[in-house]
């Protein structure tokens, strides 16, 4: 069994944690600041996407302060009464070993409306008279469920480390490995994680452990280099067999699964066949496959798969003259690219739909498409439209963001 | 948004569809309304029109009475199961003697849904009445149509539309030319909704209203542009074509019925034989009926740009 390097290489001391440099030292002076007497808001709301050390952060904290940090995050039951059994006590009085105490509320968004009821009044009453420094951990600081227990905390943001902190760090841990990492085989694992440390830590770890070197085309080929040889002798096959049955065969020796041999055929059919008449025909042939496939779905009727595999092979092959003009290497399926790049703006889009529908009664599909485009244009135009309607809306920072941003 | 701060808040202030307006307003006076079928094109007052009438009854406090659902968002059969049922069982307290349940874009709900809340709207009539409003009615299945009284609404005047864009102008001290107001009508047809949305981002410009802001802000909010997408196709750059759907698809979050019925009203204006018309709007047709029963949308769409792209290639060959 390995560990987790996670784990591994979790910061002991407060100095050990990736970026957000300010939002650190501003936590340490706030749990300091509690020797004197009680600051007038006695939790501290840390908020910030996952994997940016916030509660590596306070873990780390308690450490360096040498304080008993009493935790509950979202595997508690997080009831009213649970809450307070857990922090009412915890709160008041000091430890039996005479060690200052930590309070700490973890992943706070994980608080539900129907089994965790009351627990955040709960927070909130607590924090009001609390008489040890409380700390509140949330990806969205801004969710209108916090807006009472917002006021009595003090906010702090965390932000997403950078690619060259991120990658620094990853340098170190390779050290310590003993793992001969090429530094742009680091650099991309880095960039890959987008400011989230922790999953950048974890790709390195299935990337690197166990090998002595670690080049950049392991990591952009995530150690299967001979996956493209074989997906490319099978395009080949399908778009250039003269026997349709050679066409049918290759779909079995595909090393990768149907679907996505499909959407390699589809990426790479116009680049492959130019003539407008073969084009159309061999498009014909996958809308054909694409049909079968939404009859299986239907049905749940498996055997027709022969069928969605018929067409986008042999239908491809038998529809064209194989005449081709000339070598054109194939490439990868780049709406697989698109549709994962853009899940996070379509999450974005149907999150501040719900809001607008929620005002404006129409559902959030109708508000995306009707509403959202122009109040994208008036945010980008009106700061003082833009503030009215924020507040109305009740949006949080990131919908601001995404919608006053140019893209 | 305006379109909320101008959303009329009695059945006297409802600017359009006098007859329906009246048939409430006699509902309203004798305390007793029938359930009901608001259909009718977005934006012509249809949800307004549930909740005047809901003040009507109840006064200012009919928030109490009614309860709003919608069921694109809410469109399972749990929903009816649940919180329909749960809602319409229970007693209204006040002095009319049942509540107002109004289920907005109704046509979205499952069949399922639709037979469950079948049963649901006999058993419980006497304590709740329901208001499904649709864009189609043909869309709700036929036995709750039999149950309901129908309304349909239509678009709004011409009048009735440019006197509402001067009544909001006037009241948020903006100006605004004729040629201003002809744009926002021509782009917005009688969808009221559609017009303000326009207004108001016109306005944030913070400058005096005229055709070219109009244009210029719609399209800014519609930056995708199906006409260039099929003209790319037609001139043969098929890939290019498809990274234009794509975008449609997935950034701007379009339905692929959105982008069918576009692509089949672009058709008839496209600068190619008529022959070719009638021939797309078949392979046209095809496609959109593919998409109703659920096949991949951009995969479908494509397999029609190929065909835009074979038959730009036979135009030019004098076919």
């Amino acid at each position: 069994m390995h560990v987790p390097w996670t784990l591994k290489y979790k910061p002991e001391t407060l100095d050990e944690v990736v970026g957000n440099e300010k939002a650190r030292k501003q936590i340490l002076q706030w749990v300091q600041s509690w020797d004197k007497k009680p600051p007038k808001k006695r939790a501290l709301f840390i908020y910030g996407p996952p994997g940016t050390g916030k509660t590596a952060s306070i873990e780390a904290l308690a450490n360096d302060l040498d304080m008993e940090l009493v935790q509950s995050n979202a595997s508690n039951y997080r009831t009213a009464e649970a809450v307070e059994r857990f922090a009412g006590r915890a709160s008041q009085y000091g430890t039996l070993t005479g060690k200052k105490r930590l309070i700490l509320f973890d992943e706070l968004d994980g608080i539900t409306g129907s089994a965790d009821r009351g627990g955040l009044r709960v927070i909130t009453q607590i924090v009001k008279k609390a008489g040890n420094p409380i700390i509140l951990i949330a990806n969205n600081a801004y969710d209108p469920r916090f807006s009472t227990l917002r006021r009595y905390c003090q906010l702090i943001q965390f932000r997403k480390p950078t690619k060259t902190q991120i990658t620094r760090h990853l340098g170190k841990i390779s050290a310590k490995e003993r793992i001969e990492a090429e530094d742009d085989a680091i650099g991309l694992t880095a960039e890959r994680a987008s400011g989230d440390v922790r999953s950048a830590i974890n790709d390195f770890q299935a990337l690197a452990q166990g090998k002595k070197r670690l080049t950049y085309d392991d990591v952009s080929w995530l150690s299967s280099r001979d996956r493209k040889e074989v997906i490319f002798n099978t395009l080949g096959a399908i778009f250039y067999s003269k026997d349709i049955l050679d066409a049918k065969r290759a779909a079995d020796s595909a090393d990768v699964d149907l679907d996505m041999l499909f959407e390699w055929i589809y990426e790479n059919l116009p680049h492959q066949i130019k003539d407008p008449k073969e084009l159309a025909a061999t498009m014909d042939m996958l809308a054909l496959a694409d049909i079968y496939r939404g009859r299986i779905r239907s049905t749940q009727n498996w055997t027709l798969m022969r069928y969605f595999v018929d067409f986008m092979t042999a239908g491809v092959a038998a529809s064209w003259s194989k005449r081709s003009s000339g070598w054109v290497s194939f490439r990868f399926p780049s709406r697989i690219m698109s549709m994962s790049r853009s899940k996070a703006d379509r999450a974005m889009l149907s999150a501040i739909g719900m809001k607008i529908g929620r005002r404006c009664h129409i559902s959030s599909a109708r508000a995306a498409k009707d509403v959202i485009p122009y109040l994208r244009v008036i945010f980008q135009n009106s700061d003082e439209m833009k503030a009215g309607l924020s507040g109305w809306l009740d949006l949080d920072e990131d919908m601001i963001e995404y919608l006053t941003s140019k893209k | 948004m305006w379109t909320e701060k101008y959303r009329p808040r009695s059945l006297d202030d409802m600017v359009n569809q006098e007859e329906i307006v009246n048939r409430l307003k006699s509902f309203a006076k004798a305390q007793n309304v029938p359930h009901c079928i608001f259909a009718g094109p977005p934006g012509t007052g249809k949800t307004t029109a549930a909740l005047c009438l809901a003040n009507k009854l109840y006064g200012p406090g009919y928030r109490e009475y009614v309860m709003e659902l919608n069921a694109s968002d809410e469109r399972g059969i749990n929903v009816v199961r649940e919180t329909v049922k749960t809602f319409a069982r229970t007693r209204s307290i006040g002095e009319v003697s049942f509540k107002i349940l109004i289920l907005d874009e109704a046509d979205n709900m499952t069949s399922d849904a639709q037979q469950a809340l079948r049963r649901t709207m006999e058993r419980y009539t006497e304590t709740a009445r329901f208001i499904l409003i649709a864009n189609y009615s043909g869309k709700i299945i036929e036995p709750i149509q039999s149950r309901c009284a129908p309304f349909r609404f239509t678009y709004l005047a011409r009048e009735d539309v440019i006197k509402r864009i001067h009544h909001i102008s006037h009241d948020e001290d903006i100006k605004i030319s004729e040629e201003g107001i002809e744009a926002i009508l021509e782009i917005s047809g009688g969808d009221l909704r559609r017009t303000i949305n326009i207004l108001q981002t016109a306005a944030s410009v913070g400058k005096p209203i005229d055709d070219e802001t109009v244009h210029s802000v719609v399209g800014r909010a519609n930056p995708y542009d199906v006409r260039q997408m099929m003209l790319t196709a037609l001139n043969g750059d098929f890939a290019e074509a498809r990274k234009k759907l794509r975008e449609m698809l997935l950034k701007y979050g379009l339905a692929g019925s959105d982008v069918i019925g576009q692509i089949h009203s672009e058709t008839f204006r496209l600068n190619v034989p008529d022959k070719w018309k009638i021939k797309l709007a078949d392979t046209i047709g095809e496609i959109d009926y593919r998409l109703i029963q659920g096949s991949n949308e951009e995969i479908q769409l494509s397999a029609l740009l190929a065909k835009l792209v074979e038959a730009g290639s036979e135009i030019k060959r004098g076919h």
